[in-house]
């Protein structure tokens, strides 16, 4: 009865039980139920890499209150030096950490603004930064060959000297999407989950609770990171292709919709929103003007319609905005 | 173990020519209930900023059970056993109260034991809203909620910056009935407007009038000083 009454996770871990175990049926399912077909196994492989990518972006704006508009390009990084690191001859599973690392430290230090920048006048920062990331994409060719890209990108090895087979990718990107939801649901339900809510609901307050705002705004770039890092390390070899344009604003503006469509600060709410958009790019290729006209329509439709994701459902305005009562004087305005 | 628990001297601090603090001393001895009254704008809320490391001093020594606070930040003072509340009542209001007393307690000083936690919110009357928002709450609800939030950690000192302010007077009768029983869990420091908050609870006041401490002594004393009267009490509130 005591425990029940501060005890507060063991109920919500019980509760991502259900869920997850479907999720985890549908994900390991997907790639041996398509693997007649190329394309569509290949967009819902594309499809688990997006749900990595949502899992830090949700852990970032979701639940510490930041919106990073330059996570493409953290991601990025991590591809890049995995690519180049292969290239001269590191075998692809050593390079994966070592990229991850890469983008995770490199995140770190680009999320430094974020400890004095809060909400909009962040995002308006990290926008910055991708934008000159990209340049630095293009700029440092002897890494990353420029606009041009690097193309044929080999295949991770399965052992042998064999390269790693389709189906067998498409089985590590769904784990990989698995592994990473199940990451973030025990780390939102820790107490450092507890401690970013707390950030993102109220730093100050946070602080004078004895919270290490800063500390742990820099430990959630990490932590996000990690996913973003991950992902471009599968995402490369996986699509054999990669450029500037591959990780730019509009990639990062595109993991953030995923969030926001379905729900950010909710586990299921983005797994959703990335289920939904992402083949949705991939299927709309062909009709490629109406793809970005799509896109912006959508959100501005999700900030307008369903400010709280479909995890939140239509027409409801997000809790963070609802009036408040009783209180006497108006209080700072939410971030 | 040192008696003093609280030792401020020489605390200035200026917003560029204004003048919001000027060389304050301030002792406050373990266990005793210290009251700081005056004007608006006389400096009141900027010295609990100075001393809860919300606010640097351009000047001064501050000393929290013998240990130096200089350049600490609001999280390591708290951690250090230094509380404090918010004029404008301040919980996160979007989590459930349940959740807001487990977010006090993930980095607490010395974090109560479950079946503690509960006495207090008990004796505070506020368990039966656990479930609800934070947000939901009543004022006086809010307000029961923040002094909850600060005893599962166990503070050595809890600043509290107007704690009846926007109550009604039978909430603030209460209110002064659960201060009263608080000084039995934890030494306090009170800002207030009313007087009667100050009159009931308070060993010892400091009045703060422009930035300088104009006196300092028992209630009764200050109460009565004339100049306390020509300055402050006269006006309106008495």
């Amino acid at each position: 009865m005591m425990q029940n009454k501060t005890g507060v996770w063991p109920r919500n871990l019980f509760g991502s039980a259900v869920p997850l175990v479907a999720f985890t049926a549908v994900a390991g399912a997907l790639p041996l139920v398509l693997s007649g077909n190329r394309y569509l196994a290949f967009v819902a492989g594309m499809t688990m890499i997006h749900m990595l990518w949502a899992c830090g972006m949700n852990l970032l704006y979701g639940y510490t209150g930041l919106m990073p508009l330059m996570f493409a390009g953290i991601a990025g990084i991590s591809a890049y030096t995995v690519v180049d690191l292969t290239a001269a001859g590191w075998s692809f599973w050593l390079a994966l950490p070592v990229g991850t690392l890469a983008a995770s430290m490199a995140g770190t230090i680009l999320g430094l603004p974020s400890l004095r920048l809060k909400g909009f006048y962040f995002t308006l920062c990290s926008l910055v930064i991708q934008t000159v990331m990209t340049l630095a994409f293009v700029y440092f060719s002897g890494l990353t060959n420029g606009d041009t890209g690097i193309s044929q990108i080999p295949l991770p090895s399965a052992g042998h000297g064999k390269p790693l087979s389709g189906l067998a990718y498409d089985l590590v990107l769904a784990a990989a999407a698995v592994l990473g939801v199940i990451a973030l649901i025990i780390t939102v339900h820790s107490s450092l989950g507890r401690r970013l809510i707390a950030i993102r609901e109220d730093d100050e307050l946070a602080g004078a609770l004895g919270i290490n705002v800063t500390g742990y705004k820099m430990i959630a770039f990490f932590i996000g990171s990690l996913f973003a890092g991950i992902g471009g390390a599968l995402y490369a070899p996986y699509i054999g292709f990669i450029s500037p344009r591959s990780f730019d604003v509009l990639i990062s503006m595109n993991i953030w919709l995923m969030v926001a469509f379905g729900g950010r600060g909710t586990i299921w709410g983005p797994v959703i929103g990335v289920a939904l958009l992402a083949p949705l790019s991939y299927l709309l290729q062909e009709y490629y003007t109406i793809k970005d006209v799509l896109y912006g329509l959508l959100i501005i439709a999700v900030i307008v319609l369903m400010p709280a994701g479909i995890a939140g459902g239509f027409g409801r305005a997000p809790r963070l905005l609802s009036p408040r009562i009783n209180l006497p004087t108006p209080r700072r305005s939410p971030k | 173990m040192s008696d003093v628990l609280l030792d401020a001297r020489a605390v200035s601090k200026r917003y560029g020519g204004v003048v919001a603090l000027k060389s304050i001393d301030v002792v406050q001895r373990r266990g005793e209930t210290l009251g700081m009254i005056g004007p608006n704008g006389s400096g009141k809320t900027t010295f609990v900023n100075v001393i809860s490391g919300h606010t640097r001093p351009n000047a001064g020594v501050i000393t929290f059970d013998g240990v130096s606070l200089a350049g600490s930040k609001p999280f390591q003072i708290a951690k250090a056993g230094l509380t404090r509340t918010y004029q404008a009542v301040r919980v996160f209001g979007e989590l459930t109260v349940r959740e807001n007393v487990a977010t006090a307690l993930v980095d607490a000083r010395a974090p109560l034991p479950p079946d503690a936690v509960e006495e207090i919110a008990d004796w505070l009357r506020i368990s039966h809203r656990y479930d609800m928002r934070a947000g939901a709450l009543t004022l006086m609800e809010q307000r029961q909620l923040e002094l909850l939030m600060r005893l599962v950690q166990r503070p050595k000192l809890m600043m509290l910056d107007e704690p009846v302010g926007g109550l009604s007077s039978t909430e603030v009768r209460t209110m002064i009935a659960l201060l009263s029983e608080l000084k039995s869990r934890c030494t306090i420091f009170v800002i207030e407007h009313t007087m009667k908050v100050i009159r009931e609870l308070a060993d010892k006041v400091v009045v703060l009038m422009a930035g300088e401490k104009l006196a300092e002594g028992p209630p009764s004393e200050i109460l009565a000083d004339q100049r306390v009267i020509d300055h402050y009490l006269g006006s309106a509130d008495a």
